[in-house]
């Protein structure tokens, strides 16, 4: 290779999908913080003489079967919508990469013991995991959390273990092996620094899909329940009125693609920025 | 010499550059040579000299964001600059073939090697599958496979790696080539299979008037397979001629100091070696006049201002430098600033000092396969029925190895890939745990310690790595690296951990500001100083180097090589050298194992090994080393397949000896032989015998530095 000029001081440039990224986030986000407040209308007012109106000035998004505004519905449901995704995803993290590095680490039996779990978790269609985690108590938010948490975590423990492993490999790992170091500190503070970028990458991949999962178990009315206002329970409502008031399910849609394309945006350009091989620009 | 027929390839003006974000890179610029039928030249220079550029704007296969030029590039009296991409595509493979660096890689895993020999002449000369297979049986026969009809029927992965490497040059023949090219095809072989690819491919040459473009960095290989060399700089050609005088007589100031970075297998006074100052130029801003000027110890204004032209010190030879002339009887050594013999002060510790590391008969057995590949069916005698049955095999990485060094001594570890020298290293340092034997440093007993009680061994052991990309964690800068280990044991804290830092980024010859680097931001050989400093951080006693100077070019390696020794003097380490390379052994090491599959076959001190009596597999390894001064007849090792195994009977070396005896070989262990104080051959063949094979090592004449 030849030798670059060292770019040390150079200013860090933002990728720009993490830029765009950032911007669809933090305004789904800011949306979901304040809805409550900016919203032209209480979430659960019934209008009932304004009953599946087609969007107009008063009703941007028009209005659903109770005369509901559809808009301020869906500016209220980000908060739920997101919470669930990324609170979800929180729990996947926790739970599949502390699995994935000790089985990529330690390997042998653990390895074989935990994988052969996930691919008993995996075998199960998602929602049908989902439902089977709900369905033993009554509904209510953090158990969606947790069931849907749980269903994506053998992603995130695959992800993790492949990196580990091959990293593993690495001299480095072997020089701090020659000092000693504890398992601890090789998995948290010399190989999980440089398994983040394929893990957050797949996280935000993850986001996107619990949020999908979250919508669809309130479909099935195992997550939000009415008369709270969900993206996914608002879709599920809209069914039988499709023919008639499509924008009722075509509105929470839209702002789920946006919210979806917005995080997975995010991931990309996190991963860009937060290598520094990556970061510095080598020739 | 003026070729007496009409070359093969002319190569006139050649440049390439490619168009990145940060500017122009001038990859390569004006490069010419002509090759003749039948004729062999030598590629040569260092990583980044542009070597395998030449090779892909040849065959028409560099990207489509690089911009190629040339006055002329024909090739058999065709213009390659002008040929359609189907033309082109039709000539590679046909009129020329090339052969890659990595057999592991650049064969096909889910094709059996038959088909892949077979696919070329399906393509190019039109054959018929059948016929074809039949020619592919031929031409695995001609590149010196035995049971050829096998073999094609074999997937890559069941042939050794330089069955792969021959299977690969009959892929590359199948099209019958005029030119086969062949980019570092020996650099991922051990020196013995090298040896024997270099014997096919002069065959080869012979028997089919082969025109030949080798592109090494091995200066030792070239000399051996080829006529002529051209040297490569940064890009440019800096000199060309005939290989035996270019190398007797380099004209050019960086192919002296190629030739003066060379450590030199050899035996006596062991002159310090003489890098090359400073790294490859920019290629995104070459600098002005003489690319090589930056770094050269003979530049004058003139050199600064305007890049030279070629001027011939002889015949067939030319040299771009504009004092090529002058400086004739000015030597490498003389210009860098003399050359300091090492021989002073050199030597290990008294002999009264107790040796600082004793292992005794260090046993590792890895299982081959898998649970279920263990699993098997049993007919004992007098049953009817088999029964099924659990007997795993084994690999025995170390077979009862014993050694000893002495503090302040270099004890090299030389064997082929796979003898289990790494293992040996690593266990050592319990980073392996062994089956069975002792482990001492230091007088502490550790084969069988825990890891609380390895700790202070841990402080006074360490070791440095072959794979400066790997060795050293990329996300954590140059100062958070050598500060850990200070960290870890207590050593400095804070300010005084910042001090220490930069003293050991000093010592090991690099400036206090690297502490705030990115490991991607260092050259290869800069890398291997910061995983040396590391090693040092915590005043180790002891270092094991594995490969530590192999994956880098010979200028750096040269440099590493010259600061271990420093410090070696300097801090009186001991060290446990290990590398496949015998020249790098002979330079640095006071004493040497050989090691054969996982057993040591010849230990002594470096004079003993390198001179007569040899154990069989020394002498037959240090004959296939390729070097640049004289060569000795040699002997050729048969290749063992893949998954060779020492049955546990005999000698290990049986199968692959050429000295072989007989049935006392493969049955009875063979006993240590002692020709003098400290020196074993473990070998059934009379002393005698043994003394009187001619060696293939010079004697290096006293004070003469080449």
């Amino acid at each position: 290779m030849p030798a670059g000029p060292l770019e040390t001081g150079a200013r860090r440039r933002l990728p720009g999908n993490l830029v765009a990224g950032a911007a669809v986030v933090l305004a789904i986000a800011l949306a979901a913080l304040v809805g409550p407040w900016v919203a032209p209308f209480p979430y659960d007012e019934f209008h009932i003489r304004d009953r599946l109106q087609a969007p107009n000035a008063l009703y941007w998004f028009g209005t659903d079967e109770y005369g509901r505004d559809v808009f301020s519905r869906v500016l209220v449901g980000s908060r739920l919508s997101l919470l669930l995704g990324v609170a979800a995803t929180a729990v996947s993290l926790v739970g599949g990469v502390a699995l994935g590095l000790a089985a990529g680490f330690f390997r042998g039996r653990i390895d074989e013991w935990l994988m052969r779990l996930m691919d008993l978790l995996m075998s199960f269609p998602p929602v049908i995991l989902g439902l089977l985690i709900l369905a033993v108590t009554p509904p209510s938010l953090w158990k969606t959390v947790l069931a849907v948490g749980i269903v994506y975590i053998p992603a995130i423990v695959r992800v993790t273990r492949s990196v580990t492993l091959e990293l593993a490999q690495e001299e480095f790992i072997l020089a701090a092996r020659a000092r000693g170091e504890s398992a601890g500190y090789i998995l948290f503070r010399e190989i999980l620094p440089n398994a983040w970028p394929p893990i957050i990458v797949e996280a935000s991949l993850r986001v996107t899909f619990a949020i999908l999962l979250g919508a669809a178990l309130s479909f099935l009315g195992m997550g939000a329940q009415p008369p709270s206002s969900d993206w996914g329970l608002m879709i599920s409502e809209a069914r039988s009125y499709l023919d008639q008031a499509w924008w009722m399910a075509v509105f929470p849609g839209l702002v789920m693609c946006l919210t979806v394309v917005g995080i997975n945006l995010l991931g990309d350009g996190l991963r860009e920025w937060l290598d520094p091989r990556l970061r510095h620009g080598g020739a | 010499m003026a070729p007496p027929e009409a070359p093969l390839l002319e190569v006139e003006d050649l440049c390439v550059s490619y168009a990145t974000a940060a500017g122009v890179l001038r990859a390569l610029h004006g490069v010419s040579f002509r090759l003749a039928p039948g004729e062999a030249l030598g590629l040569a220079g260092e990583s980044g000299s542009g070597k395998s550029t030449v090779a892909l704007a040849l065959l028409g296969l560099l990207g489509p964001e690089a911009a190629l030029s040339a006055r002329r590039l024909r090739f058999g009296g065709r213009d390659l600059l002008s040929l359609s991409p189907e033309e082109k595509r039709r000539l590679r493979g046909g009129g020329m073939a090339i052969v890659f660096q990595d057999p592991f890689t650049a064969l096909n895993p889910s094709l059996p090697v038959g088909r892949q020999v077979a696919e070329p002449m399906v393509f190019h000369r039109g054959l018929a599958e059948s016929e074809a297979l039949a020619a592919a049986i031929g031409l695995l026969h001609q590149v010196g496979i035995p049971r050829p009809e096998v073999v094609a029927r074999s997937y890559p992965h069941q042939l050794s790696g330089g069955m792969q490497q021959r299977a690969l040059i009959a892929t590359a023949l199948a099209a019958e080539p005029e030119l086969l090219i062949l980019d570092e095809p020996t650099t991922a072989l051990d020196v013995t299979i090298e040896a024997q690819i270099l014997d096919l491919l002069e065959s080869l040459r012979r028997m089919r008037r082969l025109s030949i473009l080798f592109i090494s960095h091995n200066l030792g290989v070239i000399h051996r397979l080829c006529d002529s060399v051209c040297i490569l700089y940064a890009g440019e050609v800096c000199e060309t001629g005939p290989t035996k005088t270019v190398f007797r007589d380099p004209a050019h100031p960086y192919t002296r100091g190629l030739l003066a970075s060379l450590p030199r297998l050899a035996v006596g006074d062991r002159p310090r070696l003489s890098p090359i100052p400073g790294t490859l130029p920019d290629l995104l801003e070459p600098p002005p006049g003489c690319l090589f000027h930056p770094r050269c110890p003979y530049g004058e204004p003139r050199c600064r201002r305007a890049s030279p032209l070629f001027s011939s010190p002889g015949p067939g030879r030319a040299v771009r430098c504009w004092r090529a002339e002058e400086i004739g009887g000015v030597s490498w050594e003389e210009a860098v600033g003399g050359a300091r013999p090492l021989a002073a002060g050199g030597g290990p510790a008294e002999k009264a000092a107790p040796p600082l590391v004793v292992v005794r008969d260090l046993r590792k057995r890895y299982r081959l396969g898998g649970f279920w590949d263990a699993l098997g069916w049993e007919k004992p005698a007098g049953r009817k029925l088999p029964r099924p049955s659990w007997a795993p095999r084994f690999l025995h990485a170390l077979d009862g190895v014993s050694l000893a060094i002495a503090p302040g001594e270099v004890l090299g570890l030389v064997g082929e890939s796979g003898c289990g020298k790494t293992t040996l290293g690593r266990t050592i340092l319990r980073l392996i745990d062994p089956d069975d034997g002792a482990i001492a440093v230091d007088g502490r007993e550790i084969a069988r310690a825990s890891e609380r009680e390895i700790r202070p061994v841990r402080r006074l052991a360490q070791i440095v790595f072959q794979n400066p990309d790997s060795s050293l964690n990329p996300r954590k800068t140059v100062g958070e690296i050598i500060g850990r280990p200070l960290e870890r044991f207590g050593l400095a804290t804070g300010a005084q951990a910042r001090r220490r830092v930069g003293e050991l980024l000093e010592m090991v010859r690099l400036t206090p500001s690297y502490a705030s680097r990115y490991p991607h931001q260092l050259s290869g050989g800069e890398k291997q100083r910061v995983g040396i400093a590391r090693a040092l951080a915590t005043s180790p006693r002891f270092l094991v180097c594995d490969e530590a100077v192999s994956a880098l070019d010979v200028s750096v390696q040269a440099a590493v090589l010259n600061l271990l020794e420093d410090l070696r003097r300097e801090l009186g380490l001991a060290f446990l050298f290990i590398t496949h390379d015998l020249s790098v052994v002979a330079h640095l090491a006071h004493r040497v194992l050989v090691m054969y599959r996982g057993g040591i076959c010849e230990e002594g001190t470096i004079a003993q090994v390198l001179r007569p009596p040899f154990h069989p597999y020394t002498e037959a390894l240090l004959s296939a080393v390729p070097r640049i001064d004289g060569g000795r007849s040699r002997i050729r090792l048969r290749e063992e397949g893949p998954a060779a195994e020492f049955a546990g009977r005999g000698c290990r070396f049986q199968q692959r000896c050429p000295r072989i005896l007989g049935e006392i070989c493969r049955t009875v262990t063979p006993p240590p032989l002692e020709p003098a104080a400290g020196h074993r051959i473990l070998c059934h063949h009379r002393l005698e015998t043994l003394a009187a094979v001619p060696s293939p090592v010079d004697e290096a004449a006293p004070g003469a530095p080449s």
